[in-house]
């Protein structure tokens, strides 16, 4: 890929960057904080989130960073109030749409999703709970999926078709509906797909998925073993 | 200056924030010096005074907890939702997933842990259950919120000393929020 020197600008600083790369590399590069959820380093990215949101000036309406490509001379903003006020919303939403019980979920304290409430300051959520009857899937040997703590970011199912490549995970229905699914919407332990590999696990965010060995608030997960194993696969030996 | 009012109570709750409050320890000195705490779980009876501040901890489960919080919201200058089941049910609010009448059913009759068939208590003391559990936001107007199960001591301490000295407390700034 030939790439071309460009110039931009990033909440009032210039950054020297090249071309074919996002926003949001250009930002970690340059330790500028933008807040991600569906985003895992390595692994494809499908702007699912909505909090990686930057205003790029010319352009009306917020953009993700994780999938939108730096261009020359480009005026981007990353923490605006509007930006705030988004991100406040979006993660409000997260907890009122399924049934997050941080007190009694494997994830309190080692949590993308709570980590990301304090990031955007919650302390309350201001929507009507659904408080949907969501299903647990126990009847893999080694994890279990927790639908009311999911919050369909996809990296699971990324993770284990771009990673693993076993293509068990995949998103069903839309809107409040949409759930994760094994196979064709059977119990994970029934998988034909599934290698029991744990690479979803670790990729997810929350309480979602965890391993069976683990206890209540125990859960200590490690999303970045992903992307150092993509890192090293690409490595010849 | 004053002695502020302060109040606290216990609705759809464990009494774990309670106790959090009670973990300032010797910090409630200094919160007694700028305040008169006039009604509590452990104070009797009578009704819910006028105060400055009221803590409520807990959820909206019943019909009496509705008549309470729209009688404290009345009564208080300043109401602020004291943990997490007052913030957004929590473990108090994990019925609203089912049926009422299903949640009562298995809770009572055909419970694992019963010898015969159990049976549904009805008395007429007893409080009537709401088919759903509220958060206080969605029944009053709350005006400052700790979440935590429970919320640790100190961003108790810290919410109630900023408000007794006329500051405005933010517990994200200070770091003491927590979820869970
Ligand atoms: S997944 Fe995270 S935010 Fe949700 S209940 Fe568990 S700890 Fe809380
Ligand atoms: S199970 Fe976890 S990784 Fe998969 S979509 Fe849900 S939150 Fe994301
Ligand atoms: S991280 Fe960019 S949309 Fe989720």
């Amino acid at each position: 890929m030939s790439m071309t020197k460009l110039t931009l600008q990033i909440d009032g600083r210039s950054i020297e960057t090249e071309s074919g790369r996002t926003i949001l590399e250009v930002c970690k590069e340059n330790d500028i904080t933008i807040l991600t959820m569906c985003h895992l380093k390595g692994i494809t990215d499908v702007g699912a989130c909505r909090l990686c949101l930057v205003e790029i000036e010319g352009v009306s309406k917020l953009m993700s960073a994780c999938t939108t490509k730096v261009a020359d001379k480009m005026i981007i903003r990353t923490s605006t109030e509007k930006i705030k006020r988004y991100q406040r919303i979006t993660t409000e939403l997260f907890a009122a749409e399924r049934n997050h019980v941080c007190s009694v979920c494997i994830a309190n304290g080692h949590c993308e999703l709570q980590k990301l409430a304090y990031d955007v300051k919650m302390d309350h959520i201001r929507y009507p709970y659904l408080f949907p009857q969501c299903e647990v899937d126990t009847s893999h040997p080694l994890y279990v999926l927790d639908h009311n703590r999911c919050i369909v970011c996809t990296r699971c199912v990324r993770v284990c078709a771009e990673v693993e490549g076993a293509y068990n995970w995949d998103v069903m229905n839309r809107g409040t509906n949409v759930r994760i699914i094994s196979d064709f919407n059977t119990p994970w332990g029934e998988s034909i797909t599934c290698s029991d590999c744990g690479k979803c696990v670790e990729a997810c965010p929350t309480g979602a998925l965890w391993p069976k060995a683990v206890v209540q608030g125990q859960l200590n997960k490690a999303p970045e073993f992903i992307s150092d194993l993509i890192e090293k696969r690409k490595m010849k030996l | 200056m004053s002695k502020k009012k302060l109040a606290t109570v216990w609705l759809g709750g464990c009494s774990g924030c309670h106790m959090s409050l009670l973990d300032i320890d010797e910090r409630i000195l200094e919160v007694a010096q700028l305040a008169d705490i006039v009604k509590c779980p452990i104070v009797d009876g009578k009704e819910f005074p006028e105060v400055d501040i009221a803590l409520v901890e807990g959820a909206i489960t019943s019909d009496e907890h509705l008549k309470e919080i729209l009688h404290i919201r009345k009564q208080s200058k300043i109401l602020i939702s004291l943990g997490d089941c007052a913030i957004m049910t929590n473990v108090t609010g994990m019925r609203n997933y089912f049926n009422l009448k299903d949640v009562i059913e298995t809770s009572y009759v055909g419970s694992v842990s019963n010898d015969d068939a159990g049976e549904v208590p009805n008395h007429w003391a007893l409080l009537k259950l709401n088919d759903k559990v509220y958060p206080l936001q969605e029944i009053v107007e709350v005006d400052y919120f700790i979440p935590g199960c429970p919320p640790s001591a100190d961003a108790i301490f810290y919410v109630l000393s900023e408000l007794l000295n006329d500051r405005i407390p933010d517990l994200s700034e200070a770091k003491k929020m927590k979820h869970g």
